[in-house]
């Protein structure tokens, strides 16, 4: 084994993985490179687009700027773990698709990983809460409008369902 | 076929279930076994002579596999552009000369990135640096440096086999000038002698990046055994980048399969041939292994295509009322180091806008020039955005001058539904007198306009109209749709899905056709060697020409349903009505035939079974070959997309910030096929139109990119988005699909128009070059003061 190399353990959409990594690798490396979960994107490398964000313990990071390190003995959830394995998507992959929130789809992943935790946080977030969410995510194709529209959807059926 | 159930309606996506699981294949996700990564050296000077490369050193490096230079793809050329007057000029590798900051001198093939990155260090290149020449207008005086010598066609990707001439000469730019255009019709002299008020503008609009979330990529793999080449790579028309590949290195066209991917956003800057691209495939043909090619975002920036910076001139004629009798337009092109698109652009920034307004007598002169900067292609409009702008923002200004109103004006001066402009094209659909009266009345023009300035703000309004599809040869498409045994249908078409959503459209024109769903319809597009002919997704032709392939292969299928469901039922194919994948009688719905029992019978009474449909569809008909560039005579396009555009800004006079209240746009796009789709390329048009008034400028220094990066180029975030209203203003096309035409391309350049004089509404003050950042708005006003 390279000496250079440290061992972790991670679990990421709910599976343990234990991997050998160099200490310099990325969190976005680890997800696409090493452990094959290409749904996680790459597109600025430097911390300002938002295409990798995923959730560590609950908390959406961009996985660009984490290192792998850092999440030892941490739970990652990526965009593939977001349906359920026999197909159902979650709430927010269906509003996303009722409300054709997205278009080429790169950003996509990021946008659903940093809803999704924002919507785990806030109860009953405002227009400005989630645009706020939003603002580390950069899209060049839809211009917002229809995933802006998708998130007030599940916060309004949300509110509904708790009547 | 009356009332209809699948088109004209918001069906979710047909690629939404892979996209938003993380199962979407892209380029960037493609990987291998043993695959190589390769990197590429790029020029750290404007323009230089290379006289010697040492490359010894890169290749002692473990894990290096190969190292290339300029003396490996000696003479190979290619252009976007590549005629007889103009003939192509780029090449993959810089050879004896670099000609801008970032052009590829050397490529590394590696084990993994990181080495091919270590082993770019140890690259020597020896540059004798010759003067640099950055600004088009000093560039075309006598005297400046000259950036290419002779240009002569040695190897060439012209389109030959498919009509161009293989007639051609070599020839040497002078004073830099890549390309010229001129247009004229009826006599300018004598128009602008008609005229009451005359103005003469200046305008410039920047050049800018296309900014699609994918970085540039592209995965080649050779085999040797059958000597072929397989692809995964950004694009948006396979064929023209299989086309590329087969003339630049020689490799038979069905030897090169280029495979479906997604693409993460194009906005035209995925188009033309890329260095990388030819590299790719050579350095895998040389390893006879796979190699990855993933630019970083500042190569994107910086060695990938940007939108060209327009330098305009324009003169307009008007009589007391506002009618216009007299145009004369100078476009100045800032080609960049080589020509790509240029001699395009210059052209379609009058081809594009002549169908909006009669003009009467119109001049219109361009020029493309080489500089010592990154080159340039077409984004999102290619040349119209620039020209609207020159135009739009005259027009606001000659109502001011004279007391008219802009609303009026354009009204005043519009075309006519039924009309032949002078290149030949008819107007058959023309929304675009009621999008200027809807999208003023949304804004509420008559209150605001000119009545705000007290609370600096101020409404504006632009216009537009976009080509569907044109007639660069061979712009022409072709669909097959199979009858498969249960009744469903499999659609193979070759267009690309880069955000814009033909998967899901054209499955729907189909699917209607016939009586289906959407879920009926399974998918093959994009592959080239499973898909049938297709050029169509540039010049917003994807709807009118490759979803009219779709539906004429529907019809044809459709009518062959109908054929032989009259046999069997013994019935005139009017009175058999297709539907839930039966026909039935009109009058008598119980007497009804599957899909699966007509095939059946088919294949029984007609010895094997030809249910199949087949579709063609070309843009212009009329156009046999390719349209003159420099004359721009001849047809441009048989339907044109129309949007008018309003919008609504606040301007802080202490700190220059606009805020941009509300942008209205209303739309002329035929019938719309999916209103999700179709709402979300307006949406998008909005918010970068917006983006490119106030934002987005590629900024450099002595040919050096100063923002090549998403924190330093700046593109709208959720809060910048404002109030966004969509009016839909269709007009039926009678020769699109279900009457469908442009969608994609039209309104960002009214918008641009629409924000930048509501500016000047707001302010009275008028800043004719983009974008109109802080500093460049507090400097105007500040200058007004003075006044």
């Amino acid at each position: 084994m390279d000496s250079s190399k440290k061992t972790i353990n991670v679990k990421v959409n709910g599976e343990p993985y234990e991997v050998s990594i160099k200490p310099k690798m990325t969190l976005l490396q680890l997800l696409r490179n090493e452990l094959g979960l290409t749904g996680t994107k790459q597109a600025c490398m430097d911390n300002s687009c938002g295409a990798c964000t995923v959730i560590v313990n609950k908390m959406a990071v961009k996985a660009c700027s984490v290192l792998a390190m850092q999440v030892n003995g941490k739970e990652v959830t990526t965009v593939e773990g977001l349906a359920s394995k026999d197909g159902k998507l979650s709430i927010l992959q269906e509003a996303f698709l009722e409300h054709s929130a997205f278009q080429c789809g790169f950003c996509s992943p990021g946008k659903l990983m940093s809803s999704t935790a924002m919507l785990e946080e806030l109860e009953n977030p405002t227009e400005e809460d989630i645009r706020r969410d939003m603002e580390g995510n950069l899209c060049r194709c839809t211009g917002y409008v229809q995933y802006l529209e998708a998130i007030k959807e599940v916060v309004r059926q949300r509110k509904e369902g708790s009547k | 076929m009356n009332e209809r159930s699948v088109v004209g309606k918001p069906l979710p996506r047909v690629d939404g279930k892979a996209k938003l699981t993380g199962r979407a294949k892209f380029t960037t996700d493609v990987v291998l076994p043993g695959m190589l990564h390769a990197k590429l050296l790029r020029s750290p000077l404007p323009h230089a002579k290379i006289r010697s490369i040492d490359t010894s050193k890169a290749e002692k490096l473990p894990g290096v596999m190969a190292v290339i230079t300029g003396k490996d793809t000696w003479g190979i050329r290619y252009g976007f552009v590549d005629t007889p007057n103009y003939p192509a000029e780029e090449r993959p590798i810089a050879e004896d000369k670099v000609r801008f900051i970032g052009e590829t001198v050397a490529a590394v093939a590696a084990i993994d990135p990181d080495t091919a990155e270590d082993a770019l260090d140890l690259i020597e290149v020896d540059y004798d640096p010759l003067p640099p020449i950055f600004d088009p207008e000093e560039a075309m005086k006598d005297g400046a440096p000259q950036i290419h010598g002779e240009i002569t066609r040695n190897t060439s990707c012209a389109w030959e086999d498919w009509g161009v001439a293989r007639k051609s000469h070599s020839y040497t730019p002078v004073n830099n000038v890549a390309a010229r255009v001129l247009v004229t019709y009826g006599d300018v002299e004598k128009g602008f002698a008609e005229a009451d008020y005359i103005r003469e503008d200046r305008s410039r609009s920047p050049g800018t990046s296309h900014m699609a979330m994918e970085p540039h990529t592209m995965v080649a793999s050779w085999d040797p055994f059958e000597q072929k080449l397989d692809v995964w790579m950004n694009h948006m028309a396979w064929e023209l980048k299989r086309y590329w590949l087969h003339k630049t290195l020689d490799i038979p066209l069905p030897k090169i399969r280029i495979h479906k991917t997604y693409i993460g956003g194009a906005f035209g800057g995925k188009a033309p041939c890329f260095d990388y691209e030819v590299i790719c495939a050579f350095l895998s043909r040389k390893l006879c292994k796979p190699i990855k090619i993933e630019l970083t975002r500042e190569e994107v920036f910086s060695s990938c295509r940007n939108s060209h910076r327009f330098d305009i001139s324009i003169k307009t004629g008007v009589k007391k009322d506002g009618t216009i009798v007299a145009q004369h337009c100078n476009v100045i092109v800032d080609a960049g180091a080589y020509k790509c698109s240029a001699p395009v652009a210059m052209f379609l920034s009058h081809g594009m806008c002549d169908c909006c307004l009669d003009r009467k007598n119109v001049r219109h002169e361009g020029v493309a020039v080489y500089t010592n900067k990154n080159f340039n292609f077409a984004r999102r409009g290619h040349g119209a955005p620039q020209m609207r702008l020159a135009a739009d923002g005259q027009y606001d200004q000659i109502c001011e001058d004279l007391g008219l109103d802009p609303v009026e004006f354009l009204t005043k001066n519009l075309r006519k539904k039924g009309d032949v402009i002078p290149n030949g094209d008819r107007l058959d659909s023309y929304g675009l007198p009621e999008a200027i009266k809807k999208s003023a009345e949304a804004i509420k023009w008559k209150e605001k306009r000119g009545k705000q300035r007290d609370k600096n703000r101020g409404v504006g309004i632009g216009i537009n109209g976009m080509f569907s599809g044109s007639g660069y040869w061979p712009f022409a498409c072709t669909a097959i749709i199979r009858l498969n045994h249960d009744g469903t249908i499999t659609l193979i078409e070759g267009d690309c899905e880069f955000g814009q959503g033909p998967d899901t459209t054209y499955s729907q024109i189909a699917a209607e056709a016939l009586g289906l769903t959407i879920e009926d319809v399974t998918l093959v597009s994009s592959d080239s060697e499973l898909c049938p002919m297709n050029y169509s997704n540039f010049l917003s032709g994807g709807m009118f020409v490759g979803g009219g392939a779709v539906y004429n292969a529907a019809i044809d299928l459709r009518e062959k349903l109908l054929k032989v469901a009259s046999e069997v039922m013994r019935a005139k194919p009017e009175d058999i009505e297709l539907k839930d994948k039966k026909a039935f009688l009109k009058s008598n719905p119980k007497r009804a035939y599957t899909f699966t029992e007509i095939q059946r019978y088919h294949i029984q009474k007609h010895l094997g079974d030809p249910l199949f449909g087949i579709g063609y569809k070309k843009a212009v008909p009329e156009i046999e070959f390719y349209p003159s560039l420099s004359k721009g005579t001849g047809r441009f396009t048989d339907a044109y997309g129309f949007t008018a555009s309003t919008a609504e800004v606040e301007v802080d006079r202490e700190t220059g910030r606009i805020r941009v209240l509300k942008i209205v746009v209303a739309e002329d796009s035929g019938y719309e096929i999916n209103t999700a789709v179709c709402r979300g390329q307006l949406v998008s048009q909005a918010v970068q139109g917006m983006s490119d008034a106030l934002f987005e400028e590629i900024m450099d220094d002595e040919g050096r990119v100063l923002n090549p990066n998403l924190v330093d180029y700046e593109i709208p975030r959720a809060f910048d988005v404002p109030e966004i209203e969509i009016i839909d203003c269709s007009d039926f096309e009678p020769k699109g699909p279900w009457g469908a035409k442009e969608i994609g391309e039209c309104a960002r350049a009214a918008v641009i128009s629409a924000v930048v004089n509501a500016v000047y509404d707001a302010t009275g003050v008028r800043v004719m070059r983009i974008p109109v950042t802080p500093e460049r708005m507090f400097n105007a006003l500040k200058a007004q003061e003075k006044k």
